[in-house]
């Protein structure tokens, strides 16, 4: 009954290439998962098909019981707004806003007023390590910093999964390894689950179990850690 | 093997590579067919002062072979230009341009279009005055086809040569002898000349602006590329050599496909009506060597564009490349520069044009070093006001990237700067032209007004033209009556030629030729010149909003996964170029106007103030329409659901 997400017999091709081959997945409340494989494997179709940003050509993807895969763009875009958060490798904050706007966005975007939008955006600043880079641009932060930022930036809107695609990419190891302690740590204290793609073990050390990836199937389900 | 890399990186761009590719070309294209075309008025009016000034004769210090007359006459609403012209005994002097041979005495030559309409008028209202045409004259010896010249020869002892003119070149050039006639540039053509030297700084100024601007596009957009090529280990060096070579290669081409697309606009320019007619189409292509020219500078001036860009990007091999603040706009250098070229001819022509030009130049130079920094408080005002998303976005860009912006509205804005300054400058004498009594006044020769008042009346009543005449002083005048129409004011030209030898019976009209004509010009050229500038700033506008999206089609494409409404973006990236338009458009004109204030001669014109409007409103709607164009790619760019950096 605590199953957040769910994906059935999921299947997406490009032209001749399979690359969702039938998936099922499910993920439950509060829970991080690590969806691992190599290069070209289906990882972010996986990722893309769950959050509502694909539609796969076959099967279900469902959001605390409710079909979202059959939903028209603007719903689902709208899903992503409110129910999802987003960590992308790099390159998703707009470099002319200050941090604390950047994490405001996505409040603003759903009516709050500015002013409680910043206001409830600071409070972020604190919990994530980044005090007094409130009002630093992007392009005045650290690659951790900017992706410290940017889940800020996926959880201010309290939503129900956090996708992250390979969040820790562009990091060295040290910083990557922080990062994602601050991303699982503050979705859990969120009660938000958590779905990472990464090639990375140790990466996906930190999450709660791992599944495997490999030419658009599951190969098994990781132990739990 | 750099040309081989170049090559490849300019193919190898990937979709956004290469419609950026195609944007200079397309920006460079624009620019440079419009450069031509501020070159090619200039280079127009010089051949036309050359084609007339043989009508201009230079008093000969010594070995004077000719008598040479000129005045004008008119016909319909029309300037004839009738040049007298007698050999001296014993002299044989080379023929004016355009005639087969010198015009010997009692000999008339008319140009095409006057012996075209001598046929189709009836002989009473033009032919009488020229009869029994000799022959036609050449496309030489006129100023624009379709100009009404007339050619005469006399005896040198003959009235028309003797007999004193009125010393004002509106009217007539008295007689003078001449050693040749190859003549010199006469006052009205110098005029012209100012004029069209003015037009030009105000259409090159935008351009520059524009050039600038689409050079530094290549660059721009090739950080993450030559981070690439850093990271297999080629020299900054190499880098610079590629950057340079592609946007040199693309500017050639963008410079070949613009002065082919001004070879073909060139018919249709050849149209506009100045000084009374079309074009000699030969008048208006540059000479060979200003087309070459053309073609070398641009592309060398777009490379070292792309030189000075590429120093402001630096290049780290992690692929980030680092925003520094671009220094001070050495564009400021490149206008004042211009303005010191531009006054320095000037200053040895006659200060008061000197002074508009040197006024105008300045002007120019305080909007655009002010352009930015408004760009940057509008902006600041923009985010601080801001309660929703898009206005708070527009605002941060603004002041994130206020270059960008004025970019985008400085077309404009400085266009809306030149229609402030024409647009309240022309006079209004033109706008209404109070019509007096219709009659025709000659000077007579001292003390014989009344012996020619009667001759006058007996021509008159022999054409059966009703007119009163009587003398006023030395001055004949015929009033025609209210009842007389065109026709018959030329029946009335026709019974008076030649009643004072050497002077042309006119009417207040007439006498206002030159005043009116050169006012229906400036209006005409400034009509140009704000489609030009408009032109430009469109086309600008399009590619600053294109290049906006491709530069940052990363971060929309993972704004819209996170689910940002792309109507959010697309209202954010219009109030980022209405809210400076409006304030700077707006400020721009009342700039123009302030400076205008000080030229202003006939007070304020109100089919000036309404082409202001107009070009006000069409500069929006074009720029509006600009920027939508890159809706569709907005789209395009953000709906592959995985942007990877290329
Ligand atoms: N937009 C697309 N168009 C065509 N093929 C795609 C597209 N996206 C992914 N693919 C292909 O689908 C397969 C899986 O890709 P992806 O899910 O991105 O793999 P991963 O994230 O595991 O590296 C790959 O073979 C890739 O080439
Ligand atoms: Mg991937």
């Amino acid at each position: 009954m605590n199953d957040v997400l769910v994906g059935r017999a999921l299947t997406k091709r490009f032209g001749q290439t399979v690359a969702l081959g039938g998936v099922d997945i499910t993920v439950r409340a509060g829970e991080a998962v690590a969806i691992m494989g190599p290069s070209g494997s289906g990882k972010s179709t996986l990722l893309h098909c769950l959050a509502g940003i694909m539609k796969p050509d076959g099967g279900e993807v469902h959001l605390l019981g409710r079909r979202i895969d059959a939903m028209g763009e603007r719903g689902r875009s709208q899903l992503r707004r409110t129910r999802f958060g987003f960590v992308f490798q790099f390159g998703q904050l707009l470099p002319e806003l200050p941090a604390e706007e950047n994490v405001a966005l996505p409040l603003m975007l759903g009516g709050v007023p500015r002013v409680q939008a910043v206001r409830q955006a600071r409070e972020w600043f604190g919990p994530l390590g980044l005090r007094s880079m409130e009002t630093r641009r992007p392009g005045e932060l650290s690659g951790g910093q900017a992706q410290r930022v940017a889940i800020a930036r996926a959880l201010v809107t309290r939503p129900a999964v956090v996708f992250a695609d390979e969040p820790t990419g562009a990091l060295d190891q040290q910083t990557g390894q922080e990062t994602m302690r601050l991303l699982v740590e503050s979705t859990k204290h969120n009660d938000a689950s958590l779905i990472v793609v990464t090639h990375d073990p140790n990466v996906a050390a930190w999450c709660d179990r791992t599944v495997e990836v490999r030419d658009g199937r599951l190969l098994e389900s990781g132990a739990l850690a | 093997m750099n040309l081989e890399l170049t090559w490849r990186l300019l193919r190898g761009g990937g979709r956004g590579g290469l419609l950026g590719t195609w944007l200079t070309l397309g920006a460079v294209a624009v620019a440079t067919a419009l450069l031509l075309f501020a070159v090619a008025a200039n280079s127009a009016f010089q051949a036309r002062t050359e084609r007339g000034a043989w009508r201009n004769p230079v008093p000969a210090a010594s070995g004077a072979v000719a008598v040479e007359a000129s005045r004008f006459d008119f016909v319909r609403d029309r300037a004839i230009t009738v040049v007298d012209l007698a050999a001296l005994p014993g002299r044989a002097p080379a023929p004016p341009p355009g005639l087969p041979r010198f015009p010997a005495p009692g000999e008339v030559w008319l140009s095409p279009a006057l012996a075209g309409l001598a046929r189709d008028l009836p002989a009473a209202e033009l032919a009488g005055r020229y009869p029994d045409p000799e022959g036609v004259l050449g496309d030489a010896a006129l100023v624009h086809p379709g100009e009404l010249v007339a050619v005469v020869g006399h005896e040198p002892d003959a009235p028309a040569l003797t007999a004193g003119r009125t010393d004002d070149w509106v009217v007539a050039r008295p007689p003078v002898k001449v050693a040749s006639l190859a003549g010199q540039p006469g006052e009205d053509a110098q005029a012209y000349q100012v004029l069209s030297l003015i037009a030009s700084v105000l259409m090159v100024v935008p351009l520059l602006v524009f050039g600038g601007a689409a050079a530094r596009l290549t660059v721009a957009r090739r950080d993450r590329r030559l981070a690439a090529l850093r990271l297999v280990g080629a020299t900054p060096g190499q880098i610079v050599a590629m950057t340079v070579a592609e946007a040199v290669i693309v500017a050639l081409a963008g410079a070949l496909a613009g002065a082919v697309v001004f070879a073909l606009a060139v018919p249709l320019l050849a149209g506009i009506e100045m000084q009374g007619g079309p074009w000699f189409t030969a008048d208006l292509f540059p000479g060979p060597l200003v087309l070459a020219g053309g073609l070398v500078a641009v592309p060398l001036l777009v490379g070292l564009s792309a030189v000075a860009g590429l120093r402001r990007v630096v290049v780290s091999p992690l692929g980030v490349a680092k925003r520094e603040t671009p220094p001070a706009m050495r564009f400021v250098r490149v206008l004042a520069l211009l303005a010191v070229l531009a006054a320095f001819p000037l200053l040895t022509r006659g200060t008061s044009v000197a002074v508009i030009v040197v006024a105008l130049a300045l002007a120019f130079l305080c909007v655009n070093l002010a352009g930015p920094w408004v760009v940057g408080m509008i902006g600041r005002i923009t985010a601080a006001g801001a309660r929703g998303p898009a206005r708070l976005l527009a605002g941060r860009r603004l002041v994130d990237d206020p270059r960008a912006a004025w970019r985008t509205v400085s077309g404009v804005a400085l266009t809306g700067f030149v229609a402030g300054f024409l647009g309240l400058l022309s006079p209004s004498a033109l706008d209404g032209d109070a019509a007096g009594p219709l009659q025709l006044r000659v000077t007579a020769p001292a003390g014989q007004a009344e012996r020619t008042a009667e001759l006058a009346r007996t021509r008159l009543r022999d054409a059966g033209v009703p007119a009163t005449v009587r003398p006023v002083k030395d001055v004949v005048v015929a009033a025609l009556g209210s009842s007389a129409d065109p026709a018959a004011l030329d029946r009335a030209r026709t019974a008076l030629a030649g009643i004072v030898p050497g002077r042309t019976p006119t009417t207040g009209h007439d006498d206002r030729r030159f005043g009116t004509q050169i006012l229906a010009d400036v209006r005409v050229g400034t009509i140009v010149v704000l489609s030009v500038s408009f032109l430009v700033a469109i086309a600008s506008a399009g590619i600053t909003a294109t290049s906006s999206v491709l530069d940052r089609r990363q971060t929309y494409g993972l704004l819209r996964l996170a689910g940002t409404p792309l109507e959010v973006l697309d209202r954010a990236r219009r109030a980022e170029t209405l809210i400076p338009l409006t304030v700077m458009g707006g400020g721009a004109i009342l700039t123009g106007a302030f400076c205008a204030v000080p030229f202003m001669i006939g007070g304020v014109s109100l089919v000036g103030v309404l082409t202001l409007a107009g070009c006000v409103v069409a500069g929006f709607a074009g720029v509006i329409g600009a920027g939508a164009l890159s809706r569709p790619l907005l789209r395009s760019v953000t709906t592959d659901p995985a942007p990877r950096p290329d």
